[in-house]
């Protein structure tokens, strides 16, 4: 784990320097499993600040929902950086206003996973070199923390931020991309109607509360498309037309824009698994364009550009 | 399959240069053929088609220009990157990928749509009728009041 001082230090310092004019880092929440986003914008609060495995939101949304010109600090993880660089390549945020504190990330511990072994009464939660130690009312839990990691962090191929302006901590060796590949081409290789079966069964639980698109970095459209009434783009109602055009379309509107980062199916209060849409986008992306989302600030995604060298290929 | 395949076929209004060409798709087309016409494959939005598979269409043709007689320039190409992966998609979901077909279509092709239209309808009578993703409930006849 990084040094919790060193962060506040460094917080402390930014505003304290007037580098930037908010901090936006996590605080303790209601409940020792969810600590919250929090928007630091004077010294004396940053005491507050906490950093730890069960920081589950994607910082990166708050970019586009401060204004433009602010100077924003932020913790960012491998992949929130990633998102930055995103919202920076789709001019959503010049990078001369943003402070990046770089935290190399040792993964997101999924709330649900230690719900699911320790109960929900859960008072406290210590985490120490990789080994998770649960206290609940009555027992004593230990875990090691791979056990508990999110799905998509188990997957994470840069888990260390690749821009951030400091880097607090160790810089973590990157992860392997095959473990990935692995999980999406088996599950192309199943029948079309276990495909399907699979997604009807996820998308049904749907009850359309968008809290996938809230917690979604790249989710940022003044009007999404399922809040249009006229013309009515998609059934708004929590019905199976309408739930699975949501699923297909909200996954597809982050094809080469998607970091893999997991907030929206930690965000899902029906647990509903949604990052393997996400995911084939994604290795479609590298697949064929070579291209992967949020390495840089100037590269712009596939979708974005146009070269005649793809007559070769679609004229096959 | 006693009925015919239910085609929606999006078309570039560029595309067709031969007027009896356009004449036939504009009002002689077969009734199980179901004709959206855009200015350019451009604007064909992955969400129409989305639309016309929850619909119940058995298959989605896209018909477009050459890649270097789009009539916006880029038009075409830009939309063939975003279909094709929304195909590919669509299969890795559970709509096959053999239901949507692009055709590049010359100025001076002449009667090459129909060919194709009739290729493709052969094709999906062996695939059978879709019965993945069609969910949308059904408009009543006569509009929604009705």
């Amino acid at each position: 784990m990084p040094d919790l001082n060193a962060i506040k230090a460094e917080a402390k310092r930014l505003l304290a320097e007037g580098v930037v004019e908010v901090v936006v880092a996590f605080k303790p929440g209601d409940t020792p499993l969810h600590p919250q986003p929090a928007f630091f914008t004077n010294v004396d609060e940053v005491e507050n600040l906490v950093y730890d495995g069960l920081c589950q939101n994607n910082l990166a949304t708050f970019l586009t929902r401060l204004p433009k010109t602010k100077k924003v600090g932020m913790l960012v993880r491998g992949c929130e950086n990633r998102s930055v660089n995103a919202l920076v390549v789709e001019k959503q945020k010049s990078r001369e206003n943003l402070y990046l504190v770089g935290i190399p990330c040792e993964g997101i511990i999924d709330w649900r996973k230690i719900v699911e072994r320790a109960g929900e009464a859960v008072l406290a939660v210590n985490e120490n070199n990789y080994v998770v130690e649960i206290e609940t009312r009555d027992e004593h839990f230990t875990f090691s923390k791979n056990e508990l990691l999110h799905d998509s962090c188990l997957r994470c191929v840069h888990p260390t931020p690749l821009s951030a302006d400091i880097l607090i901590g160790e810089a973590l060796p990157e992860g392997n991309l095959a473990i990935a590949r692995k999980a999406v081409e088996e599950f192309e290789a199943q029948t079309i109607e276990d495909k399907y079966a699979w997604f009807q069964k996820e998308a049904e639980r749907c009850i359309r509360c968008y809290a996938c698109r809230e917690a979604c970095p790249m989710c940022y459209c003044t009007e999404c498309f399922v809040d249009h009434i006229e013309p009515r783009w998609t059934e708004s109602g929590a019905t199976p037309a309408g739930m699975q055009g949501w699923h297909i379309v909200r996954a597809f509107h982050q094809t080469a824009r998607c970091t893999d980062c997991g907030a929206c199916e930690r965000a899902c209060p029906m647990d509903i698994k949604m990052t393997y849409l996400t995911e084939k986008l994604n290795h479609d992306m590298i697949n064929k364009y070579n291209f992967e989302a949020g390495l840089d600030t100037q590269t712009l995604p596939p979708f974005a550009t146009v070269t005649l060298d793809d007559k070769n290929r679609f004229m096959a | 399959m006693s009925l015919k395949p239910k085609i929606a076929l999006f078309q570039c209004q560029w595309c067709l240069y031969s007027p009896t060409d356009q004449e036939w798709v504009d009002s002689q087309l077969p009734e199980n053929i179901h004709l959206i016409k855009t200015p350019c494959t451009g604007r064909i939005n992955p969400l129409y088609v989305l639309n016309a598979v929850q619909g119940g269409a058995d298959g989605v043709m896209i018909s477009g220009c050459l890649p270097e007689q789009c009539h916006f320039k880029t038009g075409n190409m830009a939309a063939r990157r975003q279909l094709e992966e929304f195909n590919d998609f669509l299969d890795y979901i559970g709509y096959e990928k053999s239901r949507m077909r692009f055709v590049w279509l010359d100025l001076q092709d002449r009667g090459i749509i129909q060919k194709r239209l009739a290729q493709f309808e052969k094709d999906l009578e062996a695939l059978g009728q879709a019965s993945n993703l069609v969910t949308r409930v059904k408009v009543a006849e006569g509009g929604q009041n009705a």
